[in-house]
């Protein structure tokens, strides 16, 4: 393999893609790009609906959204953020840059993963159409206890709620089976194991924990249609059924399903920390390891969602819940050690990793007090709760979603995103994200329960609550800013270049944007860093 | 910090551990956050100098991971040991009340012959309490899962249909206390309140022979 022009080679323009082309694609670029702007879209849609939930929590005693429209909103933001922003967002980058980044021409199965991208995006439209029946759409909360759920008041709403998101897991699970099919058969030459980019093995490890977790989910979602279409009594305790059943099979995907949201987050800002420190990671191997043991806890950790219930042995979920704070809290010590002695340059993609870092710490902080039975019979169900899982998924996982999209973007279009309105676009969210979620810790341990449309008038709720609403408001603004710097650098193109950051992974050896193929050459795989140790060969991998 | 330190006997001893876990907190955040700054502030590139490019550091991987797993440790001795008195069911107390959530208010039946409690929306019912007494509770739902909750006991129980679990409650102080359900249930989820009256001994023994024969409130 010939690498000394690897980097420069000319590459002929390809001509722009029609409708056509998009509609019937196979290639993993299309359709990783047709994955990251639906996700955007139901991030939009699904934050509207947050902001109806926090203008409706503004002041007290004011349920001026009504109480079937408030469960219909906290339903589907929470769905939505879920099944159809923060897992898909990463597979679509994964779909995007996994291939590239072991040197492959495009996934292992292009027409699967089609199949994928279709059934997903149909799977979430179907979820949504609830909104478009007389009864509305799904009420019941996006863990949509039984049985609430399967019998009484849930609508039709609910029954498309639950087929909708069959598809999204088919579409899951096939795009899992995809990806790892894609590092084991398709990576480049010297391509080894240990030599993957961390993001790849966070992809793999996700799609191992997907593998795992959604047929459960599936199972359940089959049960509460088999309650609801053809009179089953599963999960309906008046004929036989149980409902504590229904939680263990929900938190038995639940809870691996947090990590599927939040592991190929640890991968994007672990690369984008390393490219920014001008340093490899820190204690890579570790790394490894520990996402390996996160998986592995995480399987056994579900009850923890169910130490209110009595019905579950506590101590032992507690226990491992516990355990599964250590190696998600090693991942610091290799952000940090990564940091240490670099040469740190402070991009916006660099300033969204460190705001993932300093969000997703104290939303890891508040679930180790959680993972303590008597703690948790306090805070659970209160908003302590909420500001929790908003730390972790809102501050961690949509900060490092970001970042990767500023660091990426360059690779995906061509052209760089403007720092200076990157810059206002990190500060408006960061602050905006504060600002809404840290009052609700204190709202929570003084008492205040989720999912209620309205509350009473106690002191301080009032001010927090608004303190909290204007921290939404401000976190919207901060989203058009975005969309308004996505829109000038597509407009009024700056040419990014190959490799703008100085990149590492093999993603920054080929054109912006790649060729359909990807790749005219590779360089010599000989680290983790091939691209790094090509241009600056006097400090290559040992 | 916030709340006070508890109305229950179960609440100080939850009091205190959420003290003990925030202070460990502050250390664990305090110094990762520490880190991070200082890292960000002094190593900020400075010229096109490439930095070291080392890949890890055994000593302090395992340095660290030894303090993470020792912190864990001790946080869950602590935690284990509040549990087990936090989790007391002692079935057979002097008060024992049964309770049933349903869409969407409380029934509270006091056993052995005692009143029965049933509320509505809109007439929230009151839970009467003696202080200083284990009172024992079994609960359960006649319709979907709610969730027993009383914010100053910093105690919570689900209500599930078909099943039944128990638990105990120390009060100390009298006083009067807002009840609220803490699990999703439907439209007026919101509205499914309920208060506590915590009284003295002599207070409740007066107020359960006022109410004895047993006979149901409204409706």
């Amino acid at each position: 393999m010939n690498a000394t022009t690897a980097a420069t080679l000319p590459v002929p323009p390809s001509k722009p893609l029609g409708l056509l082309d998009w509609l019937t694609s196979t290639n993993h670029k299309q359709i990783g790009t047709l994955y990251i702007v639906t996700t955007l879209g139901f991030f939009g849609l699904s934050g509207l609906m947050a902001m109806l939930i926090r203008a409706d929590l503004t002041v007290p005693n004011n349920p001026w959204l009504g109480r079937q429209l408030y469960a219909e909103m906290f339903t589907l933001h929470g769905t939505a953020m879920i099944f159809l922003v923060i897992a898909p967002f990463a597979l679509g980058i994964a779909n995007y840059i996994l291939p590239l980044q072991v040197g492959a021409p495009d996934m292992a199965y292009p027409r699967l993963n089609a199949l994928s991208y279709w059934l997903f995006l149909l799977g979430g439209l179907v979820v949504m159409s609830g909104l478009l029946t007389r009864d509305g759409a799904a009420a019941a909360g996006w863990y949509a206890y039984a049985p609430l759920s399967t019998t009484g008041a849930a609508g039709t709403g609910q029954d498309l709620w639950a087929v909708g998101l069959l598809m999204v897991l088919a579409s899951s699970t096939m795009t899992a089976i995809n990806l790892i099919a894609t590092t084991v058969l398709y990576r480049a030459p010297g391509m080894l194991m240990w030599r993957l980019p961390i993001f790849v093995w966070d992809m793999i490890v996700t799609s191992m924990l997907i593998l795992m977790a959604f047929p459960p989910l599936a199972a359940t979602l089959a049960g509460m249609l088999i309650d609801r279409l053809l009179g089953g009594h599963l999960f309906d305790p008046s004929h036989g059924g149980s409902a504590v059943l229904y939680q263990h099979m929900f938190w038995f995907f639940g809870h691996p399903e947090v990590y599927v949201m939040v592991l190929p987050y640890f991968g994007i800002v672990t690369e984008i920390i390393a490219v920014f420190s001008r340093k490899p990671v820190f204690g890579y191997t570790g790394f490894v390891l520990s996402t390996l043991a996160i998986a592995g806890l995480s399987m056994s950790v579900w009850a923890h969602h169910m130490f209110t219930t009595g019905a579950v042995l506590n101590p032992f979920f507690s226990a491992m819940s516990f355990a599964i704070a250590v190696p998600t809290g090693i991942k610091y010590v290799n952000w940090i050690g990564t940091m240490w002695r670099g040469a740190i340059i402070p991009s916006t993609a660099m300033l969204f990793s460190v705001g993932f870092l300093l969000n997703f710490l104290l939303g890891g902080v508040t679930g180790v007090m959680i993972a303590s039975p008597p703690i948790d019979y306090w805070a659970n169900a209160t908003y302590f709760l909420v500001a929790h899982f908003h730390y972790v998924l809102g501050g961690g996982s949509m900060f490092a979603a970001l970042a990767a999209v500023y660091y990426w973007f360059p690779k995906i279009t061509g052209v760089t995103l403007r720092e200076t309105w990157g810059r206002l676009n990190f500060w408006l969210i960061f602050i905006g994200f504060n600002a809404t979620f840290w009052p609700m810790h204190w709202l929570g341990l003084w008492g205040m329960q989720r999912r209620t449309v309205t509350y009473p008038d106690l002191p301080h709720w009032g001010t927090l609550n608004l303190i909290s609403s204007v921290g939404a408001a401000v976190m919207f603004v901060g989203v058009l800013v975005f969309l308004w710097n996505l829109w000038v650098s597509l407009r009024w193109r700056v040419p990014a270049g190959d490799n703008p950051w100085d990149g590492f992974t093999l993603e920054w050896a080929t054109t912006s944007p790649p060729p359909e193929f990807n790749f005219e050459r590779l360089p010599p795989i000989r680290s983790e860093r091939p691209v790094w140790d090509f241009h600056h060969p006097a400090t290559s991998a040992p | 910090m916030p709340g006070g330190a508890g109305a229950t006997l179960q609440a100080e001893s939850i009091h205190r551990l959420l003290f003990i876990f925030l202070l460990a907190t502050i250390f664990v955040g305090g110094t990762t956050y520490f880190l991070i700054f200082w890292n960000l502030i002094k190593y900020r590139r400075k010229d096109d100098r490439v930095p070291p490019q080392f890949r890890g550091q055994h000593l302090i991987e395992s340095v660290c991971i030894g303090t993470a797993v020792a912190i864990v440790l001790v946080l869950f001795v602590f935690s284990n040991d509040v549990e087990k008195f936090v989790d007391l069911d002692r079935p057979n107390a002097l008060v024992r009340i049964r309770i049933t959530g349903f869409q969407w208010s409380w029934r509270f039946e006091y056993l052995g012959g005692g009143p029965v409690i049933t509320g509505t929306p809109a007439s929230p019912p009151t839970l009467v309490l003696p202080i200083g007494e284990t009172v024992h509770f079994e609960i359960t739902s006649a319709d979907v899962v709610h969730s027993f909750f009383i914010p100053e006991f910093y105690f919570k129980r689900m209500a599930i249909p078909g099943y039944t679990s128990g638990f105990d409650l120390n009060v100390v102080h009298p006083g009067v206390y807002r009840g609220v359900c803490g699990e999703f249930c439907g439209l007026d989820h919101a509205y499914m309140n309920f208060s506590v009256s915590a009284q003295s001994q002599t207070a409740f023994a007066a107020w359960l022979a006022r109410e004895r024969p047993a006979r149901a409130r409204a409706p």
